[in-house]
Parts: C-alpha cells; sequence; structure tokens
C-alpha cells in the first residue's frame, strides 16, 4: 500500500529525512514514532502530498505521490484520511457538517451524506451528536469527530499525526480503540506517536526514527 | 455538486454580509465614477460632433463695403454647391443679437452706435463638404475683400479637439488605475472572507476537495457583488443625471451647442454591468487563489 524508495527530505540546512526505505502492507496498522525533529510528521506530510520529497520515489497506493502534479493532488487525498493532534474541525459547522465535508467535496447527494455521516459518527461512539459544535464537545469527542470525517469516505489509508496529543488517557485509550476496529475493517493504518504506553497497550510494528533516520521497523 | 455550491455561496453570502457589502460598496463606487467619466466624455463627443455637423462659417464685411455689394456677395456665395445656407447680418441685428444674449452690453451697444460691430455672412455648409480640410478650403477661397475677417472658429475647436484627446487618455490610465485599485481592494476585501474561512478552506484542500469546487462558491459571491455593486453605481449614475439636467442643463445650454447631458445607453450601461461582474469575479479567485496556495 505504501513504499518508499531512499526518500530524502530537505528544509534548507536541515535535512528532515534521510534515504527512507519503507514498505506498508494493505490492511496494516504501523506506529511511527522517535523523539520530536526526528521526522514523524514530515513523513506523514509527504504521504497525504503536503511534502514533496527532495529526492527518493514514494509510493501510496500505486500512485507516485513524489511526482504527483498539484492537479491530481485532490485525487490523492480522497484515497487518504487524515486525523490531526489539533483536530483541525471547522468551528461555525456543526458534527454532521465537518464530517460530511468529506463526501461533499466528492459530489456527494446530501441525503447520502446524511446517512454515511449518521452511520460513521455512530462507529465512532457519537450518535446523537450530529447538531452539535466542535467547541460543545471534549477534547476526545472532538478527536472522534475528526476521525469520523478520516474514515466516512472509506480511504485506503488512514494517516494521524499525534492523534492522541491532546487528550487525557481514558479518551486516548477510546480513540486508540476506534483506530483499531477500523484497522480491523482492512484499512491501513499509520499512527506518528511519541506516546509509549499506548504503543505498548496496543501493541503493533513500529518504525523508529531517529535524526531523519529510519532506525528499526523495516 | 451544483447543489453543495449554491449552498456554500449562500451560507457564505449570508456569514460574511458585512465583508460582502464592503466589497459591493467598492464596486458600485468605481462603476459610479466609470459612468459619470463615459456620460461627461459622450456629451462632450456630442458637442464637438454637432459642431462638425453644422459646418458654420462667418465672414465679417469691411466696414467701407456697400451694402449693395454685400448682398450680391451673398447671392454668390449661396450659388456654390458647398454652401447649405447663407445669411446677411447686418450691423444693427449682431448688435440686436449681442444685446439679447448678453444683457450688460446693452446700453454700452446703444451709447457707442450699431455700427460699432462689423456685418457679415453666416454660412452653413452642406454635410458632404464639412471635413475640417474642406472648410478650411472653403474659408481660403472666400478670404480677401469684401471681406475683413474669415472664421469658423478652427483654432478653438482644434483645442478642443486636443483637449477631447488628452481627456480620453486621461480616462483611460484613471480607468486602469481604478480597476486596479477595485480589483485589489475586491480582492483584499475577499481575502479576509477567505481568511475568516480559513480553516474549512484548508481542511477541504485536505479532504480533497479540487481548486474549482472550493472556488467556485467564491466566484458566484464575486458575481452577486458585480451585479449589485455595478446595478447600485448605474443607478447613482442616472440619479447624478437627473439632478444635473433638471437643474444644469438650461444654465449649459449654450456651452452644450445644443447637444444634450448625455446618460450612458443601454450598450454602455451592460458593458459597465458586465465589467463589475468580471471585477467581482476575478477579486474573488484573486483571493481565493492567494489562500488555496498557502495552504497544505
Amino acid at each position: 500500500m505504501i513504499r518508499l524508495y531512499h526518500i530524502d527530505k530537505r528544509y534548507g540546512d536541515h535535512q528532515a529525512l534521510k534515504d527512507v526505505n519503507l514498505h506498508v502492507a494493505k490492511g496494516e496498522f504501523v506506529y511511527v514514532t522517535g523523539p520530536s525533529g526526528a521526522g514523524k510528521s514530515t513523513l506523514l506530510r509527504m504521504l497525504y502530498g503536503a511534502l514533496k520529497p527532495t529526492g527518493g520515489k514514494l509510493l501510496v497506493g500505486g500512485v507516485d505521490a513524489s511526482k504527483l502534479p498539484p492537479k491530481r493532488l485532490p485525487f490523492l487525498r480522497r484515497n487518504i484520511g487524515v486525523v490531526f493532534q489539533d483536530f483541525k474541525l471547522i468551528p461555525n459547522r456543526s458534527v454532521a457538517d465537518n464530517v460530511g465535508l468529506a463526501l461533499e467535496v466528492l459530489g456527494t447527494p446530501r441525503a447520502e451524506i446524511d446517512r454515511r455521516s449518521r452511520a460513521v459518527l455512530n462507529v465512532v461512539g457519537l450518535a446523537g451528536k450530529e447538531e452539535r459544535m466542535p467547541q460543545d464537545l471534549s477534547g476526545g469527542e472532538q478527536q472522534r469527530v475528526a476521525v469520523a470525517r478520516a474514515i466516512v469516505n472509506d480511504p485506503a489509508v488512514l494517516l494521524a499525526d499525534e492523534p492522541t496529543g491532546n487528550l487525557d488517557g481514558a479518551m486516548a485509550i477510546e480513540v486508540m480503540e476506534i483506530l483499531m476496529s477500523i484497522n480491523l475493517r482492512g484499512t491501513t493504518i499509520l499512527v506518528a506517536t511519541h506516546d509509549a504506553g499506548l504503543m505498548k497497550r496496543f501493541p503493533q510494528r513500529t518504525l523508529r526514527f531517529e535524526a531523519g533516520r529510519l532506525v528499526s521497523g523495516q | 455538486m451544483i447543489q453543495h455550491i449554491l449552498r456554500r455561496t449562500m451560507r457564505s453570502l449570508k456569514e460574511n454580509f458585512s465583508l460582502n457589502l464592503v466589497a459591493t460598496g467598492v464596486i458600485g463606487a468605481t462603476v459610479l465614477l466609470a459612468g459619470v467619466y463615459l456620460s461627461a466624455l459622450q456629451t462632450l463627443d456630442r458637442v464637438v460632433e454637432s459642431w462638425d455637423r453644422d459646418a458654420h462659417v462667418s465672414a465679417y464685411f469691411q466696414p467701407e463695403i456697400e451694402v449693395e455689394l454685400r448682398f450680391a456677395t451673398k447671392d454668390q456665395i449661396g450659388a456654390r454647391q458647398e454652401v447649405a445656407s447663407v445669411s446677411y447680418v447686418s450691423e444693427e441685428d449682431a448688435a440686436a443679437y449681442l444685446s439679447e444674449r448678453v444683457e450688460e452690453v446693452g446700453p454700452i451697444l446703444e451709447e457707442l452706435g450699431p455700427e460699432v460691430l462689423p456685418s457679415s455672412l453666416e454660412i452653413t455648409l452642406e454635410q458632404g463638404h464639412a471635413t475640417p480640410a474642406e472648410i478650411q478650403a472653403f474659408v481660403d477661397s472666400i478670404d480677401g475683400p469684401p471681406f475683413e475677417h474669415v472664421d469658423y472658429g478652427q483654432d478653438w475647436v482644434q483645442r478642443f479637439h486636443t483637449f477631447l484627446t488628452l481627456l480620453r487618455g486621461l480616462g483611460l490610465v484613471l480607468g486602469v488605475l481604478i480597476s486596479f485599485a477595485a480589483i485589489f481592494l475586491v480582492g483584499n476585501t475577499m481575502h479576509l472572507v477567505a481568511y475568516a474561512r480559513r480553516a474549512e478552506l484548508e481542511t477541504m484542500k485536505l479532504v480533497g476537495a479540487t481548486w474549482g469546487f472550493t472556488a467556485l462558491p467564491f466566484a458566484l459571491e464575486g458575481c452577486v457583488q458585480g451585479l449589485i455593486g455595478g446595478g447600485m453605481g448605474l443607478i447613482g449614475v442616472f440619479a447624478l443625471h437627473q439632478v444635473l439636467v433638471a437643474r444644469l442643463e438650461d444654465a449649459l445650454a449654450l456651452a452644450l451647442a445644443g447637444a444634450e447631458l448625455s446618460f450612458l445607453g443601454a450598450g454602455w450601461a451592460l458593458l459597465l454591468l458586465g465589467a463589475s461582474v468580471l471585477l467581482g469575479v476575478c477579486g474573488c479567485l484573486w483571493s481565493v487563489t492567494r489562500f488555496w496556495r498557502k495552504a497544505p
């Protein structure tokens, strides 16, 4: 599902990623971990096309994301769900509208958006909160809305950048359980985290980065 | 898809009402300025056109020329094929005409006697012989005795033509500058709208929205702003025209030489409305594109 060949990423003089080679199979759940500045977020941003590598080749679902022209980027992103540490919810839109946005951009009919949004909110345990505004929800609930938005269009890959970073222990576990259940349905998941406790509680393949190099987990 | 785009447009118009109002006002003011300028230019064009159409030559007799010779000269000139009409204006007629137009000179003329003004022939040329070169050729052919001076206001007309050319050039430069300023203002106002919706724009890009899907509601907003702003501007030009016609047309009658104060024709009004829609759309697309490029 994801293949990286000799990926380099440079920001001026700073080398964020160095010669990274990687293969993540379809349906895998993978942690991306390492200290701050190790290159975890850079890797994830490359996978959803927000950054281009300085060198090497990067394939996501068979698409060469390293050479993708800007016009093709939306079509890559429609196959990738992304969850952020800061949720990135639209504050003046209801929970249902936030979740439905990923379907709206595909031109899905309104009734279908409503049906699928409700279904996916049910999966993340937020049934009945469709009309609430994000700021009326707890941090854990907001992150679950973000997860619901990321999976509402059944993407092949789900990327989560520190999804539990802003949550307390119980809420973090809830979100991780949801990610695990999504993975069981066949979605490939990459989670960038440095929360050793969670990785121990939900053990999965772990890619460890240090100073831009992939040091273990290949 | 269209349903989503319309829904987003309506929502944005409602949620960003005051910013949209500012952009609409800027477009309205731009159209008002352009409309007033074009109306003034049209009026001046008509004045010049009427002068060109009524090619008119005044030939002033030498004072010592006998009345019989004056009438003989009149008949001779009247017989020429390029002359549409010719009339004799005696010293008394000239004095009466001037007294009628400028009341203050009446007593002075009475004091000095009517012969202070020369008698003349007022000659109107056929329209087919009214080019500046043909008028000049005609004037050259009659210049000299028994006339002291032959005049068709050529210097003044030429200066006015030059002035009009300058005015057109200046208007064009100002028009371009005002258009750029308006695009900049509308663009920046819309940038504020885009900024207010930055979370939504960023999220839309992240979930796979195309530029077209994101930009189209903004373009429609710009279209609405252009239509309303342009319409308001045109109503403003029309209202100003009505006020000027009511209050100034009599006062300007002499200066306008019979031409009317013009309001933009339907063609110009439609062109301005189209330009204001284009202005709104371009301003909006410019702002959303700037923002789109910065989003991850």
